[in-house]
């Protein structure tokens, strides 16, 4: 055998080019929506001079992962997030996936509960038990648990804004099961500060919530010291269109502040930073997703030995995961299901602790028993068939996983740099730094999918002929709403009013006097039966309801249009129209109810503003009558109803009537958002004129609003 | 959109009928001609019921809390029994043309009350016509029966100078920034202020409202301002916690008292009414220019002989000028 020349990278290059006819090899390379370049092979030269390599799982950095064995110890945690209706359907559900495999319980509650109301209250009429579960009294949350020993299965719950009462509820709940709160495992979201920034259910302003946090911290680390006191997330950034680095950055930032918050008070880093854990999104970026996780880890492991951390359970990140719901589709739905295992894959090789994979319905309504059972086995399948479970990092030692670890982290250091000089993340999410970056995202994202730019399969590149719509799962909300309200109202008549109002006045001293720990005072006050509603009012009293400042982005959405010939036409039918009228096309982009997803809503109005519409965005949370009087008071053409949390049959017709009261049925009211096809019928026959679901480009949507307007159709 | 006679538009605001307020509104903001004309009828209709309200203009840097100080004034008045107008303009994308009209989303606790009308407007092409626009509107509220004016305008470009000589009281809102974001508020804009607040005083920026308020004070002491009997307060203010909000209103009352009896505000508004009629004037003559038929024959080939050097901007111009006035006195 002749002993031939090893090849170069110069030449694989020349090899590369000769194929190419004369484009250079980087052509090929393709930018990650962070700005990350993947190359198209990767050398030992590129992960030479890495201070993260040859590390070990279950070692500092911790970059390979918590623990030395992974999955071949023990397999991550299947857990799904669910919760509808009543208390009692929940129950059952949960039942039923324990029994099918599911490992924990993860309570998805609904929004009114969400935002601290009770069943009963007028601003939630069209909410109740839709979205999630709704919660009002100790009663319910012991519904919820009823043969589910809390002493043994870990709980996870989704909660940020009325943290204190249904986590106090929770407590008494396991209390009257018998078991004691230093037995309670499980985790509760309680992280506020992605709230303002992405999720929207938060109550109080920013400051008396941080103490809310601050005090769960320190009460937990007492008296639960089982209990993870804050999942923090990062999940809720990406699905509002934060791309990879954005999420893993503001998310640690944010990491960073709850630690700050919980030193100040005095505690000690190592005596709550175990208790810790975190949440992020895998999306479509397969090789960037695993690439964050990991990178996750260094940099926790960095930030918490500049926080003087000892202890390794206080350095090392551990992490709950979750598919992205925006990446799935409502055209062609089965097609989700691929999506859903491409990224619990990645969401495995990162090294989640636990994860929850979504529906194939996703982007029609919540789940079914049969979409859950897919979604469930799609774990089931990579934990018990695939033989993935075996090997801790199984990217380790790749050039390019190690490449783009590296990359990624310092993408992430960059943009923690930019919110430190912004003193933390308080102060910038209070001046609307994050918000910017990530509504710029979204925008720009969503107008290289309208405009095909990026291929999304099944919805703007092979898409099916003729589809039928899939079984919708729905809830009957005006029937679970009578049910929480008689509940609510056997609660009242039953309980020691005086106890109630003394706790009630404790907790509203306690509000205001900034003395006396708000988790042990909900607690006491739940046990009594005071209702979630009450004691979120009790502060409320003193702390306020925080009103977010809503604000959107301009010019991006149009910017990736710009010479695109149809969003020409698009813009001069727009002109065209304002010519003839004497004035733009004038549309009110509205959220009703409690329905806080608002991506939608402001990707809508940044993108029709750019193609020259005059655009009335409405605060969060209106209820029909406050929107009928903007639409009057501004004299819009159009109300736009953005809808995505089920509230549309409630909601829309009741806000047709309001404007019919006001004499202002001329105003032309279209929707879009998540509505099942199924739904379709009926909100037209109450007079909306047109309907925009998911996946709908702007260019459509905007032209046929211009004819709606204009009476064309 | 449908239209009415003039009569039903009068009738429809003296009577406070939020929808025909609203249609108003609409018309004068119409960039037709016919519909220009028929607002000059209406206008004419309404003047006498006008002028019984407080006009307050409200400027300052974008984000310095402007519509959430509106919002907790609003809030205010409201106790007070006073019926409050707010008009918030918004600057237009040159891009686009279109705009996000986002201020009244920040007042949403002044929402759904009749005793309140808010109303967006976007700023459109011209200078010209946001003042026209801006002051029809606010006379249409005063017809209504609002007793209480606010217009927001960002204090970027030139809209705040057109809103200062529409308003009684002009109020410069400030963020609680000593450093690099007050030299960011044009000079200009403070000699115009009747008063400055510096917003934000709570929670993290305290402090440096404190000092910001500080750092001001002695700015404007140095400044000349023209307003006799008046010692221009600069007060510290949240909008969101709503501390100061009442002193900011006292003051307005003050001044408006101070001014009534020096005789001040009237000559303002004697002054304002020349300058409205001024503005009129031009505006009608650009109008007619832009759509003289002789002048858009010529225009095109003019302009791109100017640009190309092969004629002198002063030529080009009398040239259009004289197409301009040949066609005028036929
Ligand atoms: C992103 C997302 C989130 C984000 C929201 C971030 C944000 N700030 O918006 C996060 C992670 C925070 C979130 C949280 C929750 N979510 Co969510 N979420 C989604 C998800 C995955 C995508 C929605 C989205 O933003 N898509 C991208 C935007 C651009 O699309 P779009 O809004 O559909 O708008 C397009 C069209 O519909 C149309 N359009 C929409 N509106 C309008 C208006 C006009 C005028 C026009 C012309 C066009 C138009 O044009 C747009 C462009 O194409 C959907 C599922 C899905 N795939 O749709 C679930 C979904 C909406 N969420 C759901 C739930 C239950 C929740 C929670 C309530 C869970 C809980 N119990 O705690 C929480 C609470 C959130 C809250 N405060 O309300 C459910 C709702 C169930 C239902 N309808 O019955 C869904 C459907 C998922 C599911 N199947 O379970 N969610
Ligand atoms: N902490 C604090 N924040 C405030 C206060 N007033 C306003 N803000 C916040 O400052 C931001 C801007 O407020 P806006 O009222 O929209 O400011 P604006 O001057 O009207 O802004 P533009 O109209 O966009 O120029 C928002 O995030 C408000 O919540 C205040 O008194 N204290
Ligand atoms: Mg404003």
């Amino acid at each position: 055998m002749s002993e031939s020349k090893k090849p170069s990278l110069d030449d694989w290059k020349a090899a590369t080019e000769k194929g190419l006819k004369g484009k250079p090899a980087s052509s090929l390379e393709w930018s990650t929506p962070d700005g990350i370049t993947i190359k198209t092979v990767y050398t030992k030269a590129d992960v030479e001079n890495l201070r993260s390599q040859d590390t070990l799982p279950g070692f500092a950095p911790y970059l390979r992962g918590p623990h030395t064995t992974m999955y071949a110890g023990r397999p991550w945690t299947i857990r799904q997030y669910a919760g509808f209706s009543t208390a009692e359907e929940s129950n059952a559900f949960y039942r039923r996936t324990l029994a099918g495999g599911g490992q924990g319980v993860s309570v998805a509650f609904d929004l009114a509960t969400h935002r601290g109301y009770d069943s009963d209250h007028p601003r939630v009429v069209g909410d109740v038990g839709k979205a999630g579960v709704a919660i009002d009294s100790v009663e319910d949350t012991k519904v919820l648990f009823d043969s589910i020993p809390l002493g043994t299965i870990s709980v996870s719950m989704t909660m940020n804004g009325a943290v204190l009462p249904v986590l106090a509820s929770y407590v008494i709940a396991a209390e009257e099961q018998g078991v004691p709160q230093d037995q309670l495992r499980g985790t509760i979201q309680n992280d506020i500060l992605k709230e303002f920034m992405v999720r929207n259910t938060f109550i109080y302003p920013p400051t008396p919530s941080m103490r809310i946090v601050g005090d769960i911290i320190e009460y937990a680390s007492k008296h639960m010291p089982l209990f993870n006191t804050i999942s923090i997330s990062g999940y809720h950034m990406q699905e509002a269109g934060a791309d990879a680095s954005l999420e893993l950055a503001y998310t640690l930032a944010d990491g960073k502040d709850y630690v700050k918050t919980a030193v100040e008070r005095g505690m000690g880093v190592d005596d709550f930073a175990g208790r810790l854990s975190f949440f992020f999104a895998i999306g479509m970026n397969f090789y960037l997703e695993i690439a964050k996780l990991r990178a996750a880890r260094m940099l926790w492991c960095e930030i918490m030995e500049d926080f003087g951390a000892k202890k390794a359970s206080s350095k090392m990140l551990r992490t709950h995961c979750q598919t992205s719901g925006w990446s799935l589709t409502f055209q062609d739905p089965y097609n989700n299901v691929m999506r859903t295992t491409i990224e619990a894959m990645a969401a495995v090789f990162g090294g989640t602790q636990s994860l929850h994979t979504n529906a194939l319905d996703e982007a029609i309504a919540l789940p079914t028993d049969f979409s859950a059972r897919i979604a469930r086995n799609t774990q089931l399948v990579l934990q018990e068939e695939a033989h993935i479970t075996h090997v801790a990092d199984p990217w380790g030692g790749s050039y390019m996983m190690e490449s783009l670890t590296q990359q990624i982290a310092d993408k992430a250091r960059e943009v923690m740099k930019e919110v430190d000089q912004a003193g933390g993340m308080v102060k910038a999410i209070e001046a609307g730094l994050p918000q910017r970056r990530i509504e710029e995202a979204s925008a720009r994202r969503q107008a290289n999918i309208d405009r095909g730019l990026e291929t999304i399969v099944g919805v703007n590149k092979y898409k099916p002929k003729d589809e039928k719509a899939i079984d919708a799962f729905k809830v009957d909300n005006k029937a679970v709403r009578l049910s929480q309200i008689d509940r609510i109202n056997k609660v009242k008549a039953s309980r020691d009013q005086s106890k109630v109002n003394a706790c009630l006045e404790a907790l509203t001293q306690a509000a205001a006097s900034g003395k006396g720990n708000l988790l042990e005072l909900s607690i006491n006050a739940m046990r009594v039966r005071c209702t979630l509603g009450e004691v979120t009012q009790a502060m409320e009293k003193i702390f306020g309801r925080h009103t977010p400042h809503t604000s959107t982005v301009s010019g991006v959405y149009g910017k990736v249009w710009a010479d695109d010939p149809q969003w020409l036409d698009l813009k001069k039918d727009v002109d065209a129209f304002a010519a003839k009228e004497g004035r733009r096309p004038r549309m009110l982009v509205v959220k009703m109810g409690q329905d806080g997803h608002d991506r939608g809503a402001k990707v809508i109005a940044s993108a029709f503003a750019d193609a020259g519409f005059d655009v009335d965005l409405a605060p969060l949370f209106q209820t029909p009558e406050e929107v009928a009087e903007q639409a009057v008071e501004n004299d819009v053409h159009v109300v736009g109803v953005s809808t995505l949390a089920g509230a549309h049959n409630t909601l829309i017709p009741q806000l047709i009537q309001e404007l019919k009261k006001k004499n202002a049925e001329d105003v032309v009211v279209v929707c879009g958002g998540v509505i099942p096809q199924q739904d379709y019928e009926e909100l037209r026959a109450a007079g909306v004129a047109d309907i925009f679901g998911p996946g709908t480009s702007v260019a459509v949507s905007a032209r046929r609003v211009i004819q709606r307007i204009s009476g064309q159709i | 959109m449908p239209r009415f006679d003039t009569d039903t538009y009068v009738q429809g605001v003296l009577n406070g009928d939020r929808r025909m307020i609203a249609k108003t509104i609409t018309l004068i903001e119409s960039t037709l001609h016919r519909d220009e004309e028929q607002t000059q009828d209406i206008i004419g209709q309404l003047l006498p019921h006008c002028g019984k309200s407080i006009r307050v203009g409200v400027t300052g840097p974008p984000g310095a809390g402007k519509s959430t100080f509106i919002e907790a004034l609003g809030l205010h008045l409201l106790e007070n029994k006073r019926r409050v107008a707010v008009l918030a303009v918004d600057p237009s994308s040159k891009l686009s043309g279109g705009s996000v009209l986002g201020d009244k989303t920040r007042m949403g606790r002044l929402m759904a009350n009749n005793d309140i009308f808010i109303r967006p407007s976007a700023a459109g092409e011209t200078l010209g016509g946001v003042a026209r626009k801006t002051r029809e509107t606010l006379l249409v509220l005063e017809a209504a029966g609002f007793d209480t004016v606010l217009v927001e305008t960002v204090g970027v470009g030139q809209s705040e100078t057109v809103v200062a000589d529409m308003t009684d009281f002009f109020l410069l809102v400030a963020l609680p920034n000593a450093g690099d974001e007050l030299q960011g508020i044009k000079r200009g804009i403070m000699e115009m202020a009747d008063a400055v607040v510096v917003n934000k005083a709570d929670g993290p920026f305290e402090d440096s409202a404190k000092q910001a308020a500080h750092v001001l004070r002695s700015a404007l002491q140095l400044m000349h301002h023209p307003r006799p009997d008046w010692d221009l307060p600069v007060l510290l203010i949240s909008a969101r916690t709503g501390l100061g909000i009442d002193e900011v209103w006292k003051a307005i009352l003050r001044f408006q008292g101070a001014m009534t009896a020096n005789g001040v505000l009237q000559a303002r508004r004697r002054e304002q009414n020349l300058e409205w009629m001024t503005a009129l004037v031009r505006e009608e003559l650009s109008r007619q220019f832009d759509t003289h038929s002789e002048v858009r024959y010529l225009l095109p080939e003019l302009r791109r002989k100017v640009s190309d050097g092969r004629m002198t901007a002063v030529r080009a111009a009398s040239m259009l000028m004289q197409a301009f006035s040949v066609g005028q006195t036929t």
